[in-house]
Parts: C-alpha cells; sequence; structure tokens
C-alpha cells in the first residue's frame, strides 16, 4: 500500500477566530469528583514578553487513569489572555501502566511553524517520557501546587525554557 | 505506533524573514519520547464538544460576500490513504480584500458584513468536507520587509489520536506570492510543498457556479485495522 506523508504543519497565525478558542477550557464541568483543580501557567518567548490569545490544548486520564471514560471528556482548549495566563479547571489524572500522573500539552501559535508538545506532571516521578528529558530540565515539566491549583509556566525559549517532544 | 515525522517534508522551526520565530521555536532541540497509550489515544465524537459553526462563508443573495464564488472539497485522510470519517476541521481565512474578521488585524483594507471568515466541519464517511466561501485576497504582513502573504486558507483537523493534530495552511495555483512565501517555503521538500497547493477542479462544476478547488490533508496514523482479504 502507498504511504502518503502527512501535511507540513504550518503556523496558525495571528487570526485564529477567537470563537474557537472559547467555551472547552472547563473538563470539570458537570463530573461528579470530589477534587477539581485549576492548571493555570504564563507563555513567554525568548525576551521574555508574555504571549496574548497562545492556543493550548490538553489532553489527559481521568482520576482513574482512563482515557475512554464516557463520563469524563479528556479534552480541552484554552486560550491565553493579555498577561499570557491560561487557565484550565480539571480532576487530577490517574496513574496507569507504568505512566506517573501527567496531562499532554499542545501550543499552538503565530511565529509557531509547528505545534509544540510538552507534558506537565503533578510531582517528580518515574515515567518514560519525563525521564527522556536531560535530568536538569525534568524540574521545569513540574508543576508548582498552590492548595488545588497547579501552576505550569512555559518557556517557548530562552533561559528556563521548557522542554518539548518530537514524537 | 505511529511512524517517525520525516523533517524535510515539515516545516523548519526558526524561518528567515519571519522574526517571531526566533522569539518562539525552542533553542533547545526537540525530546524524543516513546509513544505510549496517552498520546496514542484521543478525544472521540469532538464535534459533539465543540459543535459546528456554520457550513457557508459566502452567504446568499444581497448577503452574498464580495469575491469569487469558490466551492472547497477537501478529503481527510490517514498515511494508508484512509478516509477519516468524523475528523472535526476547522477552517477560517480573510475576506477578498485581504482582511480578517479578528480584532488583532490591523490591515486597514475593507471588513465585508456578508463575509462570514470561520468554520468547523466534519468529515463524512469519506471523509470529505465541502465548502463554499470566496476566495481570499493577498494582504501585507506588518512590520516587515515588504513581505505579502499569498491567498491562503487556514485548517486545524484533529485525525484518530491525540499525535494526529494536524493545523496547516492550503495555498491557491498560479499565485506568484506562493514562490516568495517565508511560511510556504518552509517545508524543504519540493514535493511535500506542492501538496500544500490546492488543484483546480476545471471539470467539476460546483454549486451555483464556483470554481471547485480540491485539496487532501493527511492526517498522522495508518488505518486501525487492516482489512481481510
Amino acid at each position: 500500500m502507498t504511504r502518503l506523508v502527512p501535511t507540513g504543519e504550518m503556523t496558525l497565525g495571528p487570526f485564529f477566530p477567537r470563537e474557537f478558542a472559547e467555551g472547552a477550557n472547563d473538563l470539570a464541568a458537570g463530573v461528579r469528583e470530589t477534587e477539581v483543580i485549576e492548571i493555570t501557567g504564563r507563555i513567554t518567548q525568548l525576551d521574555g514578553k508574555a504571549l496574548d490569545n497562545v492556543i493550548v490544548e490538553i489532553w489527559q486520564a481521568d482520576s482513574q487513569g482512563r482515557y475512554d471514560n464516557a463520563e469524563f471528556y479528556g479534552w480541552g482548549r484554552a486560550a491565553s489572555d493579555a498577561n499570557g495566563v491560561y487557565r484550565f479547571r480539571t480532576v487530577k489524572p490517574g496513574s496507569y501502566d507504568g505512566r506517573a500522573p501527567h496531562i499532554n500539552f499542545l501550543l499552538l501559535y503565530s511565529g509557531l511553524m509547528r505545534q509544540l508538545q510538552t507534558v506537565m506532571f503533578f510531582e517528580p516521578a518515574k515515567d518514560p517520557v519525563l525521564d527522556a528529558v536531560p535530568a536538569s530540565a525534568r524540574p521545569r515539566l513540574v508543576a508548582k501546587r498552590e492548595g488545588a491549583v497547579y501552576r505550569f509556566d512555559i518557556r517557548l525559549r530562552g533561559d528556563g525554557e521548557t522542554p518539548f517532544f518530537d514524537d | 505506533m505511529l511512524p517517525r515525522r520525516d523533517p524535510e517534508t515539515q516545516s523548519e522551526g526558526t524561518v528567515a524573514g519571519y522574526a517571531q520565530t526566533f522569539q518562539r521555536w525552542p533553542s533547545q532541540p526537540l525530546v524524543r519520547r516513546p509513544q505510549t497509550h496517552s498520546e496514542l489515544t484521543g478525544p472521540q465524537n469532538l464535534a459533539r464538544r465543540l459543535g459546528s459553526v456554520r457550513g457557508d462563508l459566502a452567504g446568499h443573495g444581497a448577503k452574498r460576500a464580495l469575491g469569487q464564488l469558490i466551492h472547497l472539497r477537501t478529503r481527510v485522510v490517514d498515511e494508508d490513504g484512509a478516509p477519516v470519517p468524523g475528523a472535526v476541521v476547522e477552517v477560517w481565512h480573510c475576506n477578498a480584500a485581504g482582511k480578517y474578521i479578528h480584532p488583532n488585524d490591523t490591515n486597514d483594507a475593507p471588513a465585508d458584513p456578508n463575509f462570514y471568515g470561520a468554520a468547523r466541519l466534519v468529515a463524512g464517511d469519506s471523509g470529505l468536507i465541502e465548502l463554499r466561501t470566496i476566495k481570499p485576497a493577498a494582504y501585507p504582513v506588518p512590520d516587515t520587509a515588504g513581505w505579502w502573504r499569498p491567498p491562503h486558507v487556514h485548517f486545524s483537523v484533529w485525525g484518530r489520536v491525540w499525535l494526529s493534530r494536524l493545523v496547516t495552511q492550503m495555498f491557491f495555483p498560479g499565485e506568484p506570492l506562493n514562490d516568495a512565501d517565508p511560511i510556504l517555503n518552509a517545508i524543504r521538500d519540493p514535493q511535500a510543498r506542492s501538496r500544500c497547493i490546492a488543484r483546480l477542479a476545471l471539470t467539476a462544476k460546483g454549486p451555483q457556479n464556483a470554481l471547485v478547488y480540491e485539496y487532501q490533508l493527511v492526517v498522522r496514523g495508518r488505518s486501525a485495522v487492516p482489512s481481510l482479504p
């Protein structure tokens, strides 16, 4: 069978419709879970400037580590505000099959020629994806907990750069 | 497992003439990670969560948008060429004067009250999405040395799994600006680049005499189950 080559990715550009980015950042709405958490962070570029309207998409397991729970939709999308801050409401994912609890992140933005993939962890842990990152950079993938809020800042380029993945 | 990407067929991260890429693309090499259940699953029935948004950007009658009416016939397939039914596709582009419906667009080109710049569609059983719209115009990029974007249409596509996500732009054939566009030409492989340009289907008569353009979006992934002989 002929193999087709995946279409080349290109930047989202600066004019992604606002209406597309709205209303999908609350994964916990209507979910019967006791522990609802907030994930938030600030997205900056090389010169430290915070970035407005970055599209952030996430994919995660439910609290039991399942990806096929009809009661919990593990996907969400948010846009950063003028201060570069994005926010999600969700539940803390469970671990499964050798993977520590984690949330997959995907960033789309003007000036990003391809999607950027990274992963947020809740604590330092043994995990095959976290272990693929150089040891000195692993702490950048671990969110900082402040009560029910997990802070996960993303630095696209420069000092303290977030590790991004190729797959 | 999904086949790894061939970098030649994908955009470079930093692109000469596109200053923002040097502020935003990571300086460190991307980390190779193993593919686990987490990356090889993804949102299902996304259409139910996001809903669809319009299916016609051109309007009708007295409310018809200005510009050349076109009919985009786009197929979403995987790396085996198999259709991806149910794929959700977002489409957006500027109007026939080069203006987006977006507060961040500072171009002084006029808005068109009858043009709707955004649609969200769901692919049918054959992976086909059809969109009636008008051909977008070229427009100048602010704060650059004479960079004009060629006419293009933005696509955002979900395939079967998390790693299948695709965001790209479709170009029109025969546009002189195509050869100078830093975004299109960030794809080094000439064949991969030419696949980002739609095909004008001169013989296929479109609804209401629209020019028909055909395009194919190839998302990452192989067909889930090989068919039995």
